[in-house]
């Protein structure tokens, strides 16, 4: 393939295409609208379909109705349609259904600034849906990360059964970076897996690994879907010894497999003391710090992660013991340092953080370093 | 189930027992229960959403559909409880939103009859706008509502199609809001077909239900069963055979409606049963896509999805 | 498993004859019945009758079915059924 430029949200849609989704239902966002509008152009090319909805509410249902009815799909929208799709996001990770929520963040909250960027959306991400779920969220660093992270998104959606966020950006959105896209031929994601006899077939059931297989609607497999609280067989109940064995399961079925679905970099020097964590498009700002900090002689880890829910906790812990200072850059007042905090101690972390559409900049995590 | 009925049937708390001999397995609408779930249905007794289950199910056999082509998709309340009880492809969503989630699977699977059911403040409070671009769009969906003027599950709050003047438990002075014609929206709206009877009217019921699912764009059938649990008891209006009586009482056929001089037709407070609207000249949404699709491929229709693997 | 509680009535009029005796015959699943009184107090010839104690329809006057199905077509529960006889 040539070398094209191409925009960060052009190569999400792509990713998607490439990975095998063939269903988008979407509804316009600034600085979200080029997923939709590519896929509205690309999809039907490979046979796919493309709807747009009349609100992000719709969106988010007629996605996982269509993964329902056999199709990989997809949806993408900013903050406030972010918002509106929590319901339906919470109903996916209930009742266990692969799909992709694209959400470009914007500066917030409410209408906030269409066209300015932030990460403001990192906890809403992890708990934005009521009770307790388990959720993946996915950030890339460049457009050709876009494009990766949104075909591994697919597949560890499909692996795992499980809503998949790509946390992504306006900065990435927007962009535009001379990339080179592979063949989609050699591009491999999860496929359908095997399935018992009709007759046999328990849609929940509580697999030794954490993730029974999924039927689809129409061939076959009769059964229910509901986002009541549910027996292996998916019919509503309230019985305990039925909801807990569940809740053991879903909650676990993402711990069992980290190793798949932490992804993550370690730039580190030996000997370093001090280390910079971030993700995102403050993932570039420090990779700067760092490249000017090394220059000058110093010795610093960086830590970028792609995987921020769930939290790395393994490896931000390793960093945590080696090093004095964590510091952490992000477009918002702390939300992901926190979690930072949590796991290596609040007095070794330095939050650098603007929540008001600026990018951090290099010099602003130097000054981190001092002090 | 009662106490003594369970006691004589030595079943122990929470045991139901379904009939199982050779009737139930001749019979053809029992046969479409699902074989797996507990029986009775958790409905209070006398409720029509029972009666328009039966009906459902005798329409989608009248029609010889193949259990694995029919898909029900439900919101939340009463009347979305009723897919789980039927052996098709059965999907309960949040509420509201069952238009939209099986605006999705019928995208996917346009192959497959989809029905989506509602109650009133389901399909048109909450649920109103997606209500409205469903058969804006001429979606292949068939919209079965079951209008008990009330939400019933949560204890009887009023809700779109709460007759004026009604008490509910939140409106204890009477609803001072004007009910929602739900058939009149629809059309409005680019529905189809859309007709509207009462759980007294069950044959009636069989019958639109199996024209509208037979329709290939979007169809609405509206099923009036005002819950008598709530509405009822707060309204004084009896039991449920009681209730029952007034829709046939308080309805009237769309023919007899429409020979009304035009003062009578102002004036009329009665329930109109009829099939009140039909259009079979407007594309249905999906195969207006496969058009696209095949332009777009430069290839005909079928091939096209094929060519998408889908 | 125990039979579900019900009453059947089954006659065959003499060829030749007049149609008498019942033109349907019923089946009552008590064990799914809630005991609402709709097919009671809407069977036209008065088939059924309450069954205080047990909560459910007993058959008052089987012979009189007509099989006009109301009963049948108006349970919210299916716990009532007719079939037509020949």
């Amino acid at each position: 393939m040539t070398v094209k430029l191409m925009q960060g949200n052009e190569a999400i849609a792509l990713g998607a295409i490439a990975a095998g989704c063939r269903f988008c239902a979407g509804y316009p966002i600034t600085p979200s609208t080029e997923v939709a509008e590519v896929l509205s152009r690309e999809l039907p090319r490979v046979g796919g379909m493309f709807i747009q909805m009349e609100d992000e509410i719709a969106s988010m249902a007629a996605i996982i109705g269509a993964r329902v009815g056999g199709l990989k799909s997809i949806t993408a929208t900013s903050g406030p349609g972010f918002s509106l799709m929590q319901e339906n996001i919470g109903y996916a990770a209930m009742t266990e259904i692969p799909c992709v929520i694209v959400d470009v963040q914007r500066l917030g909250p409410s209408t906030g600034q269409p066209t300015s960027a932030s990460q403001g959306d990192v906890m809403q991400a992890r708990w934005g849906t009521h009770g307790d779920h388990p959720i993946i969220a996915l950030s890339p660093v460049s457009v050709r990360n876009a494009f990766d992270l949104t075909v591994r998104a697919f597949d560890i959606s499909e692996k795992f059964r499980t809503p998949v966020i790509l946390l992504t950006d306006e900065v990435i959105g927007h962009m535009r970076e001379p990339i080179e896209l592979p063949d989609f031929k050699s591009v491999k994601t999860a496929g359908q897996v095997v399935l018992e006899n009709p007759e046999d077939y328990k849609a929940f059931r509580n697999t030794a690994s954490g993730v029974p297989p999924l039927a689809v609607f129409g061939t076959g497999y009769r059964y229910h879907i509901t986002g009541m609280f549910h027996d292996e067989v998916g019919f509503p109940t309230q019985r305990l010894d039925e909801i807990d064995p569940w809740l053991e399961r879903v909650n676990s079925k993402l711990e069992k497999h980290l190793d798949e679905i932490t992804l993550f970099e370690e730039d580190y020097q030996k000997g370093a003391k001090i280390a910079i964590l971030s993700y995102g498009a403050s993932a570039r700002t420090a990779r700067h710090a760092v490249k000017q900090a090394r220059a000058q002689g110093r010795k610093v880890n960086l830590l970028t992660l792609f995987t921020i829910w769930p939290f790395p906790e393994k490896q931000v812990e390793a960093l945590g013991y080696c090093v004095d200072r964590i510091i952490v850059p992000e477009m918002n007042l702390g939300q992901l340092a926190f979690e930072v905090e949590r796991i290596a101690g609040r007095k070794k972390v330095r939050h650098v953080g603007l929540a008001n559409g600026e990018m951090v900049t290099p010099q602003m995590v130097l000054e981190k370093m001092e002090g | 189930m009662s106490d003594v009925i369970r006691e004589a049937h030595g079943l122990n708390e929470g045991e139901f027992l379904e009939p199982r001999d050779k009737w139930f397995e001749q019979n053809e609408t029992l046969q479409k229960l699902r074989k797996n779930k507990k029986f009775p249905t958790i409905w209070c007794p006398g409720c029509g959403i029972g009666v328009v289950m039966g009906a459902l199910i005798r329409a989608i056999d009248h029609l010889g559909l193949k259990n694995d082509n029919v898909a029900l998709v439900a919101g939340i309340g009463c009347t979305a409880r009723m897919p789980v009880y039927m052996d098709y492809n059965t999907l309960h969503t949040t509420h509201g939103r069952a238009l939209a989630f099986a605006t999705g699977l019928k995208i996917a699977r346009p192959d497959m009859k989809i029905i989506a059911i509602m109650g009133d403040g389901d399909a048109l409070a909450i649920g109103g706008n997606h209500f409205i671009h469903a058969a804006r769009r001429n979606l292949g969906i068939t919209a079965l509502v079951v209008n008990n003027a009330i939400y019933g599950m949560t204890g009887g709050q009023y809700s779109p199609t709460t007759p004026l003047g009604g008490k509910a438990t939140t409106a204890p002075y009477g609803n001072i809001e004007p009910p929602f014609p739900v058939c009149e929206l629809a059309i409005a709206a680019g529905a189809t077909y859309v007709a509207r009877s009462t759980v007294f009217h069950a044959l009636e019921l069989d019958k639109f239900l199996t024209e509208a699912i037979s329709k290939d764009g979007f169809s609405l059938v509206e099923a009036v069963s005002y819950c008598h649990t709530t509405y009822g008891r707060l309204n004084k209006l009896g039991t449920a055979a009681d209730m029952m009586r007034a829709l046939k009482d308080n309805s009237i056929s769309k023919s007899a409606f429409d020979k009304l001089p035009e003062e009578e037709k102002i004036a009329n407070t009665r329930i109109v049963r009829g099939m009140l609207h039909q259009n079979d000249s407007r594309c249905e949404y999906t195969s207006r896509y496969a058009q696209i699709l095949a332009q777009v491929q430069n290839l005909d229709v079928a091939e096209a999805r094929r060519a998408g693997g889908i | 498993m125990p039979e579900a509680v019900h009453q059947t009535q089954t006659a065959a009029p003499a060829p030749g004859a007049a149609k008498k005796g019942p033109r349907g015959e019923v089946k009552i699943y008590a064990t799914w019945c809630k005991g609402c009184r709709v097919c009671v107090e809407f069977c036209p010839p008065k088939v059924l009758s309450m069954d205080e104690n047990e909560n459910h329809p007993r058959l008052l006057a089987p012979e009189k079915c007509t099989a006009c199905h109301f009963c049948d077509t108006h349970c919210p529960d299916l716990a009532i059924v007719v079939r037509k006889l020949e």
